[in-house]
């Protein structure tokens, strides 16, 4: 989908970019990664012809880029930026239009793609189309942003630190929603980060870039345990083990877990507590409300009164986290496992500590 | 358009209306400048007022148009990477037609345009460029790179970006300096009148030489008052058609 062939960036003496050659296939995540001045923000914007290489070749589509007009091939390929750079006079719908408005769609198929494109960044098409940007916050903008980079619906996906400009929960929030999007719409994504937790969290490969050059490129998985050279070691880091828990889904941990209903009879609870020491209490739709201590029962007239009742948000985790962050959340509340939840908030099961521990051990072997 | 904006549009008309009214009623301007200056025996230039101010409007409003329509695309053009080597020189010739006195300027161009309308147009054209062109300058300068960088990353053409991002946001810097460059105009046109070009100049002058306060009043007022409508009236531009951070939050 995207080959870059020797790839030269010269400024003056100084090279930017050394001789890079990189592949992409259609519908992965590729991440450029490494310190400063490494050359990845030049790589992406030499991808889209904001910058011109000094020598080599580019092909988007096995097409050479430099035989397609820049803005041709730009209305081609979305583009988000850490900044973001929305535009302040415009609405949010008309920031969202730039790109159908360029290749002459009609009104009624722009105002519906706008429509289409806020629901799927989670925003309210009706509380948000006539927004201005300064009215936005800066997590909300950057969705946007991402929304306005999907607006043609570009096979194609260029962005650089796009989650790098808000706070680490928001950060978090957006990173969960990026891989739900990926997952539904399976775009070529080449994304540029210096942070290595992203990258192991969202990337099918990772290319870690020093001064201009790749030195190496492969899935997270071989990245974090063979290491190519002592500087990817040492980027990667001592808490390697740690790091590529955040490569994992808990989706293959999660397990069936005991629950019962909020109205259940003391008899009811008996049967599905067992020798455990513990369920999880759901409402009749089957959302979590909490959990139930096998030493308080004994007294206990009802589910109700029983119940340790938290806040869900802090106690649960989405089906679509990491093993990190199961851990972490485990870590944080004291607890051996926690309970997950679909993204309504209705109970799947559980993770539990052993089963992290079991899947540490299976990645060192 | 919003309330206020309407408010503001009305309040100008009444002002020009009132402006208008007054410069049209001779009459009053006779018996006012006679009972404030009794020892004058003429109180009025002998040319009448609504053709001074006639004459003057003129002088501005053709000599601003020119400005605007020359100052503005020379602003935009030493900004584009066809034009960016010139922008030192343009900056000094802008600067220099605006330290250079108006009344010098007359003083070359007489010999070689004549006298009258021509070479004083030509006078406040130079005078009246530099805020034109350095507001432009400075307007599109101060778009930031990184919205730019999306306009460009998205696609869009040079001359895309131009009128549809950086022109609307440097809107608000580039019409100040039309504003200053048109009040500015409006005063320096009194020195038409030194050359024959007419305006309020002419009581102003006639005034001084004959050391009579009452036409030196007659020629100042009428100006002192087309320089707050023309204020006015670009600030309402600004107001409705400009974008602003500061409207966009209400």
């Amino acid at each position: 989908m995207i080959r870059l062939q020797r790839v030269t960036k010269r400024y003056g003496d100084t090279i930017a970019v050394n001789e890079l050659s990189l592949e992409v296939n259609q519908g992965e995540v590729c991440i450029l990664i490494g310190p400063s001045g490494c050359g990845k923000t030049t790589t992406l914007r030499m991808i889209n012809r904001l910058i011109e290489v000094t020598s080599g070749h580019i092909f988007v589509n096995g097409q050479e880029t430099s035989q397609i007009k820049p803005e041709k091939l730009r209305q081609s390929i979305g583009y988000a930026i850490q900044s973001v750079g929305l535009f302040p006079h415009l609405t949010v719908a008309a920031n969202i239009a730039v790109v159908p408005e360029l290749l002459h769609w009609e009104k009624d198929r722009i105002t519906r793609r706008i429509e289409e494109l806020l629901a799927l960044v989670n925003l309210n098409p009706r509380e948000y189309a006539g927004k201005y940007p300064s009215q936005l916050s800066g997590g909300e903008a950057q969705r946007i942003g991402v929304a306005r980079a999907l607006a043609a619906n570009p096979p194609i996906l260029l962005m650089d630190e796009p989650f790098g400009a808000v706070d680490p929960l928001t950060r978090q929030k957006l990173q969960s929603q990026f891989i739900s999007i990926q997952q539904k719409l399976k775009k070529t994504i080449i994304l540029v980060t210096h942070d290595l937790n992203e990258a192991i969290r969202l990337a099918d490969r990772i290319a870690i870039m020093e001064s201009g050059k790749l030195v190496q490129y492969d899935t997270p998985q071989v990245i974090l345990s063979r290491p190519a050279n002592k500087f990817v070691h040492d980027f990667v880091g001592t808490d390697r083990a740690l790091k590529r828990l955040s490569s994992i889904s808990i989706e293959g941990f999660v397990k069936p877990a005991p629950s019962v209903m909020i109205d259940a009879s003391n008899r009811e609870i008996a049967s599905v507590i067992g020798y455990r020491r513990y369920a999880w209490v759901v409402d009749k739709n089957g959302k979590l409300l909490g959990w139930l201590d096998r030493t308080n029962l004994n007294e206990a007239t009802s589910v109700r009164e029983t119940m340790v009742q938290g806040d869900i948000e802090e106690i649960a985790i989405p089906n679509n986290a990491t093993l990190h962050e199961a851990l972490a959340r485990m870590l944080g509340q004291g607890f051996k496992s926690i309970p997950v939840v679909d993204e309504k908030g209705k109970f799947i099961g559980e993770v539990t500590l052993s089963d992290v521990e079991a899947a540490t051990a299976e990645m060192e072997s | 358009m919003n309330n206020r904006s309407i408010k503001r549009w009305v309040f100008l008309s009444i002002l020009l209306g009132v402006f208008l009214w007054l410069i049209s009623n001779t009459q009053l301007w006779e018996i006012i400048l006679s009972t404030l200056f009794p020892q004058e025996t003429r109180v009025l230039h002998p040319r009448s007022l609504p053709v001074l101010v006639w004459e003057h409007v003129r002088l501005v409003v053709i000599s601003s148009s020119i400005t605007i329509t020359v100052g503005v695309p020379l602003g935009i053009w030493v900004t584009r990477p066809s034009g960016r080597d010139f922008l030192p020189i343009v900056n000094d010739i802008t600067s220099f037609g605006q330290t250079f006195p108006p009344v010098a300027v007359l003083a070359l161009t007489v010999p070689m345009l004549g006298f009258g309308f021509l070479p004083t147009t030509v006078a406040l054209f130079l005078y009246g460029l530099l805020p034109i062109v350095r507001n432009t300058i400075a307007g599109l300068r101060a778009v930031p790179p990184d919205i730019l960088d999306a306009a460009y990353g998205l696609g869009m053409s040079r001359l895309h970006v131009l009128f549809r991002i950086e022109i609307p946001l440097a809107a608000r810097v580039i019409l100040a300096g039309v504003r200053t460059s048109v009040i500015i105009n409006i005063g320096t046109a009194m020195i038409g009148a030194v050359i024959g070009a007419g305006g309020l100049g002419s009581p102003i002058i006639a005034g001084l030489v004959q050391d009579n306060i009452a036409y030196i009043i007659e020629g100042a007022v009428p100006a002192a008052m087309m320089a707050i409508i023309a204020d006015q009236f670009w600030a309402n531009i600004e107001e409705t058609f400009a974008y602003s951070t500061i409207s966009s939050n209400t």
